[in-house]
């Protein structure tokens, strides 16, 4: 009983915690309708720059409660250098791009804090009163932790008088409703999402600054921040501070509980938790259902066949891949079936995205799941090769079927955060199930059989992989692929001339998971080892910027997409350290000047 | 002149939806824009304001050249704007609306303060912490006209005040009208009804399909207005 009351209280202040990054992610997301991939590298910023200053301050209270604010006053300017350069242009991009263009910061963030801080840990020595503690039933209590449980309230009562008693919350919460009408009556709407943004920017800073003496400021503090944040913005509803609130406490108290009953499965329960109130109340606890997404249907156009000479250059293609074995190297031949295994990957992706106009940012966990499910057995039974790439689509597809099943109702943002944070639930327990998965280490030796060399295993790849491709292609084509593209169009339409929306966009997640299942199992062989990494939020975003730099409204777009991005990443990986930062910015530039990817460009 | 157009074009991708618009609006008159659905008259006020770009011609609001400028500063200059599917924000209340719209008083002429306009409309000052989504189409409307004063323009741009509403709130809203014209406001105002445009509108501009048909003096219009919206 004692136990659990301060694991309650535990809980609560981990809750504050988690409060504090997702109020500023679900504030800037009220008004502004950008889900900002990169607050999470705001709250780790906040963290450094708290260290950076904490560390050279004398070690007391008030000196703590100083230095929180400067790191959230530095965090803000930040996040509003970032609004004005970059998010400003992208306000009416479509989601995906947004999340995208904010990724590539994540990377650029990324890497400069690398360089200005190193690649250690930094941890603040704490004072006196950091390490002091309160007895609370007989039990030592952190000092800290109970300051952290007041501290989120305390932070919700501000922002709620903030936005209902200052003129400046009156016209935020009028432009979260319609930012025209608002521009219309003279308010210059530009400074106003620029403010908005330097608070919730803020927010995550101090957020960050306030981890420290509970934690070191780390290079990977950046996606578990946002992939927490997330969970809870979506479990509270997306633009609903007091929603974050109740969520916060939720996800919190539910961690340091759930640790007792299955240490190891938090994660898992979280992901439960979730699915179980979006089933409920699919707009989450406190959140409304959002009015539509804007400009989707503009940049997923139809798509048409291809023409007679693209076609030429399809077989064209195919005939050098499949002369070019006999000529190159043994590494041009790795890169060469990395590429068929990457064009796979992103047309399954492509399938989901753009006729099935389902937003996935984790699209990795399919191919990961593949990866393992193919690896496993043959490192356990010691299956042979032909049976593991049997059951690496088909475990692959079965899971996407359980998850669809959930999530195929939800649209935009909310589909997308929540494969996020499914991929980030399946890598976790990659990560972490180390007896099964070897954890970090991997499985090693998943080696072909000795029939299969590397000429052999290019040709598996090659043939699955562009098979899958025009398989799938095939499908869109057929009139499933016509049903289910009238149902990303209009569902109300589509269902009233009764077709199944929800059954042709499960079957099409699930057919996109399978498909990057297979991926993932050839992948699996032809590298002979599987790591956690291949399920990471990056992995996803590889699949992503393949598909929206080829082009999402066209099939030819995600191969494309896949051969110059594969090509150009492994040159890139040879030629500089900051491939992050040069990745990001890549990312960025493409979001602004090409979004509709090269294949869109070719045929404008 | 208050306000000059002068070869107004607007396009929605390819449609040209304008098609070179030429009209002005004087000091302290009611000019009526009249035409029936899809003829143009929400774009022109769009455009006017800021929300729309022009793709070409020119709009001058006393000598300035306002034509693609963003809308909060068109707002700025004293152009009021009351769309016609009201905008109201739902989530705030009647007073928080009225907020929204403040801008600092303009020299020469009195301000309008949140009394005056609840004496213009008797019917908000009963529900001054209503939320926007609360109210009757008519309370709405009252309010949106309300929250555009709180900006004190010199020329409001009304779209379809007496849409939808009975015939006792479009009596009202009649009033509203000519009190802002006798406080020396300018309207442009857009209607369908032109027994409402004819009780208030000093002269009158006939839209079709995104050109002027006819116009001038209101009291020159009826029988032949009606011919042209019967087209």
């Amino acid at each position: 009983m004692i136990a659990s009351l301060i694991q309650l209280l535990t809980g609560m202040a981990e809750a504050s915690s988690l409060f504090l990054v997702a109020a500023g992610l679900t504030v800037i997301f009220g008004v502004t309708r950008v889900v900002n991939f990169a607050h999470g590298s705001l709250f780790m910023l906040g963290a450094y720059i708290g260290w950076s200053i904490l560390s050279r301050m004398p070690r007391d209270p008030e000196y703590f409660a100083l230095g929180v604010i400067l790191a959230g006053l530095a965090t803000a300017a930040i996040g509003a250098a970032l609004e004005m350069t970059l998010l400003r242009r992208i306000y009416r991009a479509p989601e995906l791009l947004q999340l995208l263009a904010t990724f590539g910061v994540v990377l650029m963030v990324q890497d400069a804090t690398l360089h200005l801080w190193g690649p250690e840990d930094l941890t603040l020595p704490r004072g006196r009163w950091l390490r002091s503690a309160v007895v609370i039933l007989g039990e030592r209590f952190p000092l800290y932790d109970l300051i952290l449980i007041a501290l989120g309230p305390i932070v919700l009562a501000i922002i709620w008088m903030i936005f209902t008693r200052t003129r400046w919350g009156t016209l935020v919460r009028a432009a979260t409703q319609d930012r025209d009408m608002v521009s219309a009556l003279g308010v210059d709407q530009r400074r106003l999402f620029t403010s908005v943004f330097a608070m919730g920017s803020g927010l995550a800073g101090m957020a960050g600054a306030l981890a420290l003496p509970e934690a070191s400021a780390n290079l990977q503090m950046d996606l578990t921040a946002i992939t927490d944040a997330f969970v809870v913005v979506v479990i509270g509803g997306l633009g609903s501070i007091s929603g974050a609130y109740l969520a916060a406490l939720l996800i919190g108290i539910l961690q340091a509980v759930g640790i007792i009953w299955l240490p190891k499965s938090t994660l898992v329960l979280v992901f439960v938790v979730m699915a179980a109130v979006l089933i409920v109340r699919p707009n989450g606890l406190r959140g409304r259902k959002l009015t539509a997404a804007r400009g989707e249907a503009d940049t997923i156009a139809s798509i048409k066949p291809a023409s007679p000479s693209l076609k030429l250059a399809a077989l064209a293609t195919l005939a050098i891949a499949i002369a070019a074995p006999f000529v190159i190297g043994p590494f041009a031949l790795s890169v060469l079936t990395e590429m068929a295994i990457a064009i796979l990957f992103a047309a399954s992706l492509h399938v989901m995205m753009g006729p099935g106009g389902m937003a996935s940012f984790g699209h990795a966990a399919w191919f990961g799941i593949g990866a393992y499910a193919a690896a496993l057995p043959v490192k356990l039974l010691t299956v042979s090769m032909p049976i593991a790439l049997l059951i690496a689509p088909i475990a692959a597809g079965m899971v996407a079927l359980a998850v669809g099943a959930l999530v195929v109702r939800l649209n935009g943002v909310t589909l997308a955060m929540l494969t996020l944070a499914f991929a980030q639930i399946v890598w976790a327990v990659a990560f972490q199930w180390s007896d099964v998965t070897g954890g970090d280490n991997g499985i090693l030796g998943v080696w072909p059989p000795s029939w299969a060399g590397p000429q052999a295993m290019y040709f598996l790849a090659l043939s699955l992989c562009a098979g899958g491709a025009l398989l799938l292609r095939k499908m869109l084509y057929a009139p499933w692929g016509f049903a289910l593209r009238a149902s990303r169009d209009s569902t109300q339409r589509a269902e009233a001339i009764g077709l199944d929306t929800q059954r042709l966009r499960l079957t099409a997640f699930t057919l996109a998971g399978s498909a990057a299942g297979l991926a993932g199992g050839l992948a699996a062989f032809t590298k002979g080892s599987v790591f956690p990494t291949t399920i990471s939020i990056g992995h996803s975003v590889d699949a992503l910027v393949m598909v929206l730099l080829g082009g999402v409204q066209t099939m030819a777009g995600p191969i494309i997409g896949a051969i110059v991005y594969t090509g150009l990443f492994d040159a890139l990986l040879l030629a500089t350290d900051l491939w992050r930062f040069v990745l990001g910015a890549a990312i960025v530039a493409i979001v602004l000047i090409v979004p509709q990817g090269i294949a869109g460009l070719a045929k404008r | 002149m208050m306000l000059e157009i002068e070869a107004l074009q607007v396009r929605y991708g390819r449609a040209l939806i304008l098609q070179g618009l030429d009209f002005t609006v004087a000091e302290g008159e009611v000019l009526a824009l009249i035409g029936r659905n899809g003829a143009g008259k929400s774009t022109t006020m769009k455009s006017i304001i800021g929300l729309l770009r022009p793709s070409q011609g020119r709009i001058h609001f006393n000598g300035q050249d306002i034509a693609g400028r963003a809308a909060f500063e068109i707002a700025r200059l004293g152009i009021g704007y009351v769309p016609e599917e009201r905008r109201i924000f739902t989530d705030l209340t009647v007073l928080e609306n009225l907020e929204v719209g403040r801008q600092p008083p303009r020299q020469g002429r009195p301000a309008w303060t949140i009394e005056r306009l609840f004496a213009l409309f008797p019917n908000l000052a009963t529900m001054p912490n209503r939320p926007g989504g609360q109210m009757s189409g008519g309370e709405q409307q009252m309010l949106a006209i309300a929250r555009t004063l709180m900006g004190n323009p010199s020329l409001v741009l009304l779209d379809e005040p007496s849409e939808g509403l009975s015939p006792l709130i479009v009596q009202q809203m009649a009033a509203a009208v000519r009190a802002l014209k006798s406080e020396g406001v300018s309207i442009l105002l857009a209607e369908q009804n032109t027994n409402f445009a004819a009780g208030v509108a000093d002269r009158a501009v006939i839209l079709q399909t995104g050109h002027i048909v006819w116009q001038g003096s209101m009291a020159a219009l009826p029988g032949e207005g009606e011919a042209y919206l019967s087209l």
